[in-house]
């Protein structure tokens, strides 16, 4: 039964801590048992607490982990899990070399959003429309989670379980979130189409290509909004691997991916466009990234 | 659980008792009597309650009062300084982008932070910038009109610079102008 | 009234508010605050349709709520929006529901000391209800044997049953359709389906309310009309109307959503009533997205055609699904015969309009009020019609549009009026110039991958609801203009102004009028008790009956003006004239024949005053005679990606005959938020519900109403607007209206320019990229 909320406030008495340290925040998340969240942006969590899609007796602020802000280009490409979208947006790290990830983030729908929100947010809210993500996944993202009892790496396709449900534990937290290394020879794109430009993904598709003369070494086709998670679509990677681009081969990858994914009809957009669009963006995405990627147009 | 926090809102150093679920918006409309900043869906989707923080345009209807402590707030009744309108606003007045005025506050702390950040920005930019705050009545082209032509102004060799504002955010230049 | 050049009208200021806007400084009702406030929320049914069996309110009192729920409200049927005539008002709700006849409707209601207090107490209410079948979409509604929505409703002074959930009907008849359509050589018949779109105004509906010791009450409302919201609350609450204040507050848009009386008002008084002491209440945008949408229709429309393009007849079937409340059925019925009437000529037509009630959001007018919805369906079957015959649709609508001395129906059947100034070729020639209409591709052949095509419609709104008889629906307005002992001028007018700018330009009117310069004419805060009747800022009036109001009263105040010049200058009052001065900033009082013989407006008041004349003022009322049709022309370019269905918006050419340009700047920016809405009907906006629980599909996210932003807005260098060279003889200094008819034949214009660019017709809203990709690959 439909409850109206009250957006105008936050209902329910609300604990608001600052751990300084991620080893405090996580022992503060084991304290409160499932009745703390870490309050990155808040643009997913206070829109869910307002909307009362979400509760929580205690919010754990991390203003005092610096650390988690850092972008940094060690060995690929380590985003903090506090890095703000608008700061990956304009980091010198990202442009160019991880040409999608900046626009996933520039495709973000609004500018406040941008400056609030942040990648570990986006990535742990686990939306299967989230911008950021299939973009990390086209760069081989590891989630660094850090709890209680240690730290473990998870490759970020194995992260999500379901619509807002990833494997992280009630003690766990995102730290950082580490993308491969890129080549001269790397290229890749992301598109989204929206109902509007300042909207949430009806389709979403990143793809990265490794190329190697006139051929793609290796790629990755990452899409949203498809499938109850962010997905890759291992078919229209197997279609490029190997493979000298072509306009039949471009066309081959993109109905691959089409045939693969699992879109849904709800207020956005249909299940048929869905697949459709998703076909003809990941047409478009493997154009620009080969472009980018330095190689031939392909004809 | 209540708090106490200190923020310096449009230059003033507060200390304000807050709950721990008490938004920004709130306590700025409520608390400071700052009603110029305005809510109209509470969700990040309007863009009506933007604030900045530190200079960074911000949805005040997102924002925890208690994760601000010690941050620099400014909203449109800081704009201007001793009465002398900031040239945004004259601007706004000149095209007429303001019609029923909900939104203006909203679009005028989205647009300073643009102006502060880029001094020069294309069409394009504002667009960009500006696309979450929403305005049904102007249809946005006189606003946009307007960010551009407060961009000219900002940067005229011909305005003379304003006196500093006290500990307001890093400000433009403008002259004041009567209509 | 001469051409004279004029000092204030047509010149661009600051408007009036404009530093109170850009400073945070105005007040809207969601900014009032009252000592002793306390806070109200209201309990809205999570049911399409139920019976309201109890309702218990302990918990909340217990918490020291003050509750009130149908059995503390007066048993008084309203119906919220009292501009028809009373024979007219068809009443059926109550200032809390009986029934709960679609979710999100008003069924008790709190307050307490702060909100958050306020909202525990409204989840502590127990309701319980018995669920009936919820009647959705208005097939279900229409069925034989299903429930009624409402079994009876009020009309003048008797219940009148309600039969198969149809609230109102109405059929129209004029010529011989039979021999019209024998005579054509070319018949269409086409369905179209208009949406629901939500009016999105950034300001929820907000409401303070304050008891007087008096017995009295005075309320800070979001309205359009301060006099109508009195003359309910008076009625409802059996208030002599002396005691009901309602205060005019800035509003944050409206669009139509509150041309009635909202709901929430009323509801606001109960509860200050009850707890004796003022009471806010702001509804959350999640309550306001459940409030008020557009009138969605389906409109049948068959026109027949002689070879050589002239018009025979037309057959339109209208069926108007109007939510859960009977707002403004019958005049929506009667204005959308109007509308299409008077687009064009039509020897012999048809019209059976119906409404029916269904288990949802109640409709009320937004922008055009119908005018969109039948101008979407005649513009675009025009445009096919024009195709069949193969001639240019602008030389064919030209041929057959209503123009000068045409009779225009401003307001349905009964507010008919003679065309007496006619914009509408030369827009329809700048505008073509402009978009370059003459190199536009023939439907359909555009190739490749992005398409571009361009489209354009036409169409009006009425100005005012004026005629020479009262007719169904009431306009009338009034207006006090008093001379200050500086010069300066008070303009007391109880009009609002939503944003466009009403007031502005009626202060430049008493400006012009009165020959002072226009920042000496200033707007004075009004309220009920201080100002003479406005029946509502609707119907694109604004200028054109309330500017000509206040333009009497000035002229009669000028008047008192020039004869006490005459005392002192010895100077005939009718030699005399009013010039502004801008050096003095005042008015000068002079005779041009004898140069010496001068005084300036300040001087003269101020000698009336310390005199003892008398003071310089006039009220005056005024009900226009006349409803002149404002025209308006969009030309619209499109590009769409064929693989996406995409749309974007690359020019627009607006153009606006709305007579004289009283506000310059603010015209364009009603013809570009005009665009901005239209391309949001045409394009996006859509509000859906679930068929079967009568819930929004959006659950709370405004986002998903798909309100167009500034990245939706086409590039200003593609966008132009212009303004036909008219004057009208029965407006104020030539002027006629703009507001609403600045949107409504948009969506048409873009129906039109995406048939020409991929030579398909769209006949239903919102035109998506979904739609057009279906559409695209039936085709293939
Ligand atoms: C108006 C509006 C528009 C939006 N548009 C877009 C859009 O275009 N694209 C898009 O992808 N998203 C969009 N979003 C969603 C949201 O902004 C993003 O998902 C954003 O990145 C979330 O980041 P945040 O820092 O605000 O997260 P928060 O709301 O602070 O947190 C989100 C969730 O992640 C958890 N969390 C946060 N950080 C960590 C961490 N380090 N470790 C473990 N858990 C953590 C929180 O507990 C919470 O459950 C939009 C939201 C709004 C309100
Ligand atoms: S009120 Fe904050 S974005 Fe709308
Ligand atoms: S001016 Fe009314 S919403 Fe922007």
């Amino acid at each position: 039964m439909l409850t109206f909320t009250n957006s105008h406030l936050l209902l329910g008495e609300l604990d608001y801590v600052e751990p300084a340290s991620v080893d405090e925040a996580c022992a503060l998340l084991a304290e409160h048992a499932g009745e703390a969240r870490l309050l990155a942006g808040g643009t997913d969590l206070l829109v869910q607490l307002k909307l009362e899609r979400a509760e929580a007796r205690c919010l754990i602020g991390m203003r005092r982990l610096p650390e988690l802000r850092r972008i940094t280009g060690e060995d690929g490409l380590v985003l903090g899990a506090a890095a703000t979208i608008r700061s990956i947006a304009r980091s010198a790290l990202v442009r160019g070399r991880y040409a999608a990830l900046q626009e996933a983030c520039e495709a973000f729908s609004t500018l406040q959003v941008m400056v609030m929100g942040t990648v570990g947010g986006n990535v742990c809210n686990a939306s299967p429309a989230a911008d950021t993500v299939p973009a990390l996944l086209a760069f081989d993202a590891r989630a660094g989670l850090r709890g209680r009892h240690g730290e473990r790496a998870v490759p970020l396709d194995e992260l999500f379980v379901g619509p807002g449900r990833t494997v992280l534990h009630a003690d766990e937290m995102l730290e950082s979130l580490r993308l491969a290394p890129v080549s001269a020879g790397t290229g890749s794109a992301f598109l989204k189409l929206g109902r509007v430009a300042a909207d949430i993904a009806k389709v979403s598709v990143a793809v990265r290509l490794d190329r190697e003369g006139e051929h793609i070494r290796d790629c990755r086709v990452a899409l949203g909004a498809v499938a109850p998670t962010p997905v890759r679509s291992g078919e229209a990677e197997r279609a490029l691997r190997g493979q000298a681009p072509s306009a039949a081969l471009v066309q081959d990858a993109a109905r691959a991916a089409a045939d693969e994914i699992r879109p849904i009809t709800d207020v956005r957009s249909t299940a048929a466009y869905r697949r459709h669009a998703a076909g003809v963006l990941v047409q478009d995405a493997i154009r620009r990234a080969w472009a980018r990627a330095g190689g031939r147009e392909i004809r | 659980m209540r708090r106490m926090i200190r923020i310096r809102v449009n230059g003033e150093w507060r200390e304000l008792s807050v709950a721990g679920n008490a938004l920004l918006l709130n306590v700025l409309r409520e608390d400071e009597g700052l009603t110029g900043t305005k809510y109209g869906c509470g969700i990040g989707e309007c863009g009506a309650c933007t604030v900045r923080i530190d200079g960074e345009p911000v949805l005040s209807c997102l924002t925890l009062a208690v994760a601000v402590d010690g941050c620099e707030v400014q909203t449109v009744e800081g704009l201007a300084v001793d009465g002398r309108l900031d040239p945004l606003q004259e601007a706004m007045l000149d095209t007429a982008a303001v019609q029923c005025g909900f939104c203006t506050p909203g679009m005028l702390m989205t647009a300073r932070a643009l102006l502060d950040e880029t001094p020069a920005p294309s069409e394009q930019d504002v667009r960009d910038h500006m696309k979450g705050n929403l305005c049904r009545c102007t249809g946005y082209a006189s606003i946009v009109r307007a960010v551009l032509e407060a961009a000219n102004r900002d940067g005229g060799p011909e305005m003379a610079p304003k006196p500093p504002a006290l500990g307001a955010p890093r400000r433009s230049r403008g002259a004041p102008r009567t209509p | 009234m001469s051409r004279r050049p004029m000092n204030a009208i047509g010149r661009s200021a600051w408007r009036r508010d404009g530093v109170a806007k850009v400073t945070g400084a105005e007040t809207y009702a969601s900014d009032v605050v009252l000592p002793r406030m306390w806070h109200a929320r209201v309990l809205r049914s999570p049911y399409a349709h139920a019976r309201i069996e109890s309702i218990d309110t302990s918990g909340a009192e217990a918490l020291g709520a003050v509750c009130l729920t149908f059995a503390d409200v007066p048993k008084v049927k309203y119906n919220e929006r009292i501009v028809s005539t009373p024979p007219y008002l068809y009443r059926d709700r109550y200032v809390l529901a009986d029934k709960a006849r679609h979710v999100g409707e008003a069924i008790a209601a709190v307050a307490a000391p702060t909100e958050a207090l306020a909202e525990r107490a409204l989840r502590a209410l127990k309701v319980e209800y018995e669920v009936l079948e919820p009647l959705v979409e208005p097939a279900r509604a229409m069925r034989p044997g299903a429930e009624p929505i409402h079994a009876t409703v009020r009309l003048a002074d008797a219940e009148v049953p309600i039969e198969g959930n149809i609230a109102v009907a109405r059929t129209i008849e004029l010529g011989d359709v039979g021999a019209g359509f024998a005579e054509a050589a070319v018949v269409l018949e086409r369905e179209y389906v208009t949406s629901r779109i939500y009016h999105a105004q950034m300001e929820t509906k907000s409401v303070v309310c304050r008891p007087e010791p008096d017995g009295g009450i005075t309320v800070w409302p979001t309205t359009q009309s301060i006099h109508n919201t009195r003359q309910l609350l008076g009625e409802i609450y059996g208030l002599p109307l002396h005691k009901v204040n309602v205060k005019r507050v800035a509003i944050g848009g409206t669009f139509g959503s509150s041309i009635q009386m909202n709901s929430v008002i009323p509801i606001c008084v109960g509860l200050a009533l009850k707890a004796r002491r003022p009471v806010k209440l702001v509804t959350t945008r999640e309550e306001d997205l459940y409030d008020h949408v557009r009138y969605q229709t389906t409109i049948g429309l068959r026109l027949g055609v002689t070879r050589d393009g002239r018009l025979t007849a037309g057959h339109m079937r209208v069926l108007a699904d109007i939510g859960g409340h009977n707002i403004q059925a019958y005049p929506l019925l009667s204005v959308m015969a109007g509308w299409w009437a008077s687009l064009y000529r039509l020897p012999a037509m048809k019209y059976e309009g119906r409404a029916v009630y269904t288990n949802k959001t109640p409709s009320c007018a937004m922008q055009g009020f119908g005018n969109p919805q039948v101008s979407f369906a005649v513009e675009s079957l025009m445009d096919e019609l024009a195709e069949a015959l193969a001639m240019d649709p602008i030389e064919f609508k030209l041929r057959n549009y209503v123009g000068l001395g045409g009779t225009f129906w401003g307001q349905g059947p009964s507010v008919q009026s003679i065309i007496r100034s006619d914009g509408a070729p030369e827009l329809l020639r700048v505008g073509a110039e402009k978009i370059g209409w003459s190199a536009r591709p023939a439907a359909g052949s555009a190739t490749g991958r992005y398409r571009r095509g361009v489209g354009m419609a036409r169409g009006f709104h009425t100005s005012s609801a004026g005629a020479p008889k009262p007719g169904e629906v009431i306009d009338y307005t009034g207006a006090l203009v008093k001379i200050n002992e500086d010069g300066s001028v008070d303009v007391v007018h109880a009009m609002m102004d939503h944003g466009g700018g009403t007031l502005d330009a009626i202060a430049k009117i008493v400006a012009e009028e009165l020959g002072v310069p226009a920042d000496r004419v200033g707007i004075s805060p009004v309220d009920t008790r201080t100002t003479v009747y406005d029946v509502v800022t609707h119907a694109t009036r604004g200028v054109y009956a309330g500017g000509a109001a206040a333009q009497r009263a000035a002229r009669r105040a000028k008047a008192i003006l020039l004869d006490y010049a005459t005392r002192v200058l010895g100077i005939e009052a009718d030699a005399l004239v009013i010039e502004p001065d801008a050096a003095l900033g005042q008015g000068v009082i002079h005779c041009p024949a004898v140069p010496d013989k001068r005084i300036t407006v300040g001087a003269l008041a101020k000698l009336c005053q310390t005199n003892s004349w008398g003071s310089i003022a006039a009220v005056e009322s005024l009900r226009p005679v006349h409803c002149p049709p404002a025209f308006v022309t969009y030309f619209v370019e499109v590009e769409v990606d064929t693989e996406t269905g995409a749309v974007t918006t690359t020019r627009a050419a607006i153009g606006s005959d709305c007579g004289t340009v009283v506000n310059p700047d603010l015209a364009r920016g009603q013809l570009e938020g005009g665009l901005s809405k239209g391309a949001g009907y045409a394009l996006y906006e859509d509000a859906r519900w679930d068929a079967e629980s009568g819930e929004l599909l959006s659950r709370g996210f405004w986002i998903d109403s798909k309100v167009p932003a500034m990245s939706e807005s086409p590039p200003l260098a593609g966008l132009e607007t212009f303004f036909a060279t008219t004057w009208e003889p029965t407006g104020p200094f030539g002027a006629k209206g703009i507001g609403e008819a600045a949107t409504n034949p948009c969506a048409a214009a873009y129906a039109n320019a995406l048939a020409n660019a991929l030579g398909i017709r769209f006949r239903e809203l919102p035109i998506t990229p979904e739609k057009i990709l279906a559409a695209l690959q039936a085709a293939r």
